[in-house]
């Protein structure tokens, strides 16, 4: 079976956006709601991420969501089964859990990848496992369920251990664009818009970029350098702010 | 300096490691480089021995509790006070240490999260003494009940952040102030305030802090000609416990004990007890240890009556010693805590902190049982000066809520 991602990536022409959503913010049934939503304006890669109580990596936007969710009382379970109602209704969409160390940890790498992959999952990013940490190097135990281990790097990531990386990344190479976290950004910086180019040079794998996205004129930008564009305060923001139709309206604009 | 090998530990059996997005990487490895340099630097430690000395006032005294000792009936009482060391409790070991390698490192700006507001503190303090711009991550709860200690950060010339997520205490400081480098690495440096987070904080934390423990050695082969037969500590994220602890740990026939914040009771969010029940191994704030936590692996809400206490995770370097039963955990609840606050204080006229509390009233339970040739070392890692919002209200409530009042009216 070819991995979604894959597939995305193939048939499709120009950059592509992936979306973020906090599963369970603000409820699961607005998840669904807004995932049909990018999926009617073409967006076919999509984040889902459990939420944890010490997101390393997010700023306030994703962070609150995160808490928000949890004080819902959002498990796991809750996140897979959301997962595979959408990998269900929408086939041709790549989703990809994205969490914490501690979240696959607690139940169990195996186990937590199993469900991944039984939930219709194309990939898993997970910021916080360092590769190089006993328990971290998951790549392999991904592939063999069909996972793209989707490694986060950065500008500041050094030549060597980018290459390591390399040996273990596959499906989509993702690349913040500046050393920062999560969070809408009012501009993007020329040197993350400079590595992403050369980033694209030497990886031989589709690059993602995010961080800051938060406009059309920003995806705009990356065209031409990244395969793929992330957004996920930006949109947050928007539906906490405006509401679905300002999301419908972004979404548009970016197409 | 020369027990402890030329590599800087990374993990402590299967605990520390460096568990951090990959963006964090550089910068801890240019610490943990810098670290490693300082350490051989006889400059470097010239220079901290001397403020150590002339600005902190070390070695802090080692005071045979007289009193205690025969009120208690069992072993020989010593306390370690720390909280005569400059700015009140054993922090500033690490944090004016940490300013110099901040220094070293070629950084301007320092930050540091802070729970009981010690470490906050210390840090605006030597930020002060070095140059350095201060910038101070403190939950809410902890703003409002450390309060006299934020006031000092601000009259030092730091800036203080209230940290308005999750429990809003140490461990939402910690995430905040890791964010908040993450995104300033060019010209800050994180002090770290305890032996945790990713390597290799845990190891810089320990070995600045170590010099409690390398003092106590000296004092007590000096009263006593022979090393004690039981240290005990209070233990947040480990920092006072593992300076006292460490130099010892080599050593057989001593026991090592730490006092937990056994908080209102053993109900999930009443407490910061890590190691009762079933402890449970968990990886957050960039290190694999001890965490309080439920089946999913969210972190759990805690409470104590120390700020300095109320943390969900523990040092992984104790994490290890745990396991290998070598340092022995016990809960002490708010409750026990006050009252060794208060038994100490009349009987000693050392009024300790809270934190510090802990360590007494865990030393209150085991000295009656030991017998009177044995020696207990109790780190009293702070004074209880920062408490007084607390102490007051729990101990003299009417006299001080009217003071409270009178003063804000007053001012109207
Ligand atoms: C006086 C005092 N003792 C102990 C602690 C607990 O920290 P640690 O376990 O790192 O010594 C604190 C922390 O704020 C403190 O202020």
């Amino acid at each position: 079976m070819t991995n979604n991602i894959d597939r995305v990536l193939r048939e499709r022409k120009g950059i592509q956006l992936m979306t973020h959503v906090v599963a369970g913010y603000p409820s699961l049934d607005m998840n669904v709601e807004l995932i049909r939503l990018m999926a009617k304006h073409g967006v076919r890669l999509v984040e889902i991420q459990i939420p944890f109580t010490d997101p390393l990596a997010d700023g306030p936007t994703i962070m609150r969501a995160n808490q928000a969710a949890l004080d819902q009382g959002i498990t796991p379970d809750h996140c897979f089964e959301l997962g595979a109602a959408l990998a269900k209704e929408l086939p041709d969409m790549g989703f990809i859990f994205m969490t914490y160390a501690n979240i696959p940890f607690a139940m169990g790498m195996d186990h937590f990848l199993n469900r991944a992959a039984a939930s219709g999952a194309s990939g898993i990013i997970l910021p916080d496992l360092a590769w190089d940490e006993p328990g971290g190097d998951y790549a392999d135990l991904a592939q063999e369920r069909g996972l793209h281990p989707i490694m986060v790097i950065s500008p500041d990531t050094e030549e060597a251990r980018l290459e390591k990386i390399l040996t273990r990344a596959s499906g989509l190479l993702y690349t913040t664009l500046k050393v920062g976290i999560t969070g809408a950004g009012a501009t993007l910086d020329q040197g993350g818009l400079d590595y992403v180019r050369d980033l694209k040079k030497k990886a031989g794998l589709p690059i993602a970029a995010g961080f800051g996205i938060s406009s059309p004129e920003h995806v705009a930008m990356l065209r031409g350098l990244a395969d793929v564009a992330v957004m996920g305060s930006h949109i947050l923001n928007l539906l906490d702010h405006q509401g679905l139709e300002a999301v419908q309206d972004f979404l548009a604009a970016c197409g | 300096m020369s027990r402890i090998s030329q590599m800087l530990p990374r993990h402590f059996g299967p605990y520390g490691g460096r568990y951090v997005p990959e963006m964090l990487v550089p910068a801890l490895k240019e610490l943990a480089q810098g670290y490693g340099q300082c350490k051989q630097d006889p400059q470097f430690q010239a220079q901290l021995t001397d403020l150590y000395h002339n600005y902190c006032g070390r070695p802090t005294p080692l005071y045979f509790a007289d009193k205690l000792t025969k009120t208690l009936g069992g072993c020989k009482i010593y306390l370690k006070l720390e909280g005569l060391a400059h700015t009140g409790a054993h922090k500033i070991n690490n944090a004016l240490a940490q300013a110099l390698l901040a220094l070293r490192l070629g950084k301007t700006k320092i930050i540091a999260e802070t729970g009981a507001g010690q470490h906050g503190l210390a840090s605006a303090t030597a930020a002060a003494r070095c140059g350095l711009q201060c910038t101070v991550f403190m939950g809410e709860v902890d703003i409002r009940r450390q309060y006299p200690n934020v006031y000092a950060m601000k009259l030092l010339g730091a800036e203080v952040i209230p940290v308005t997520d999750g429990t809003k205490t140490l461990k939402d400081a910690v995430n905040a102030t890791l964010k908040y480098w993450i995104q300033h690495l060019e010209d800050t440096h994180y002090i770290l305030g305890s032996a945790l987070g990713p390597f290799p904080f845990p190891v810089i934390v320990r070995d600045f802090q170590s010099i409690i423990g390398r003092e106590v050695r000296t004092q007590i082969l000096e009263r006593e000609k022979r090393l004690p037969n039981h240290l005990v500590a209070c233990v947040g994220g480990g920092s006072n416990a593992m300076g006292l602890f460490h130099p010892f740990l080599h050593e057989s026939g001593i026991r090592f004990h730490g006092a937990e914040a056994g908080g209102r009771g053993p109900k999930i969010g009443d407490h910061a007890a890590r190691f009762t029940n079933t402890p449970k191994v968990g990886i957050a704030q960039g290190y694999k240890s001890y965490f309080l936590q439920n089946d999913h692996g969210q972190l759990q809400d805690t409470h104590s009556v120390s700020a300095g206490l109320d943390y969900a995770g523990v040092g992984p370097e104790l994490a290890w010693l745990y396991d290998q039963q070598l340092v022995e955990f016990s809960a002490i609840t708010d409750v026990q805590a006050l009252e060794a606050f208060t038994i100490l204080t009349r009987l000693e006229g050392i009024i300790p902190a809270l934190e510090s509390a802990h360590a007494v009233a865990r030393a209150m339970e085991l000295a009656p049982t030991l017998p009177q040739d044995e020696i207990m070392v109790v780190n009293i890692s702070g004074r209880g000066d920062k408490d007084i919002f607390i102490t007051a209200r729990e101990l003299d409530r009417n006299n001080w809520m009217a003071f409270l009042k009178r003063e804000v009216e007053d001012d109207q």
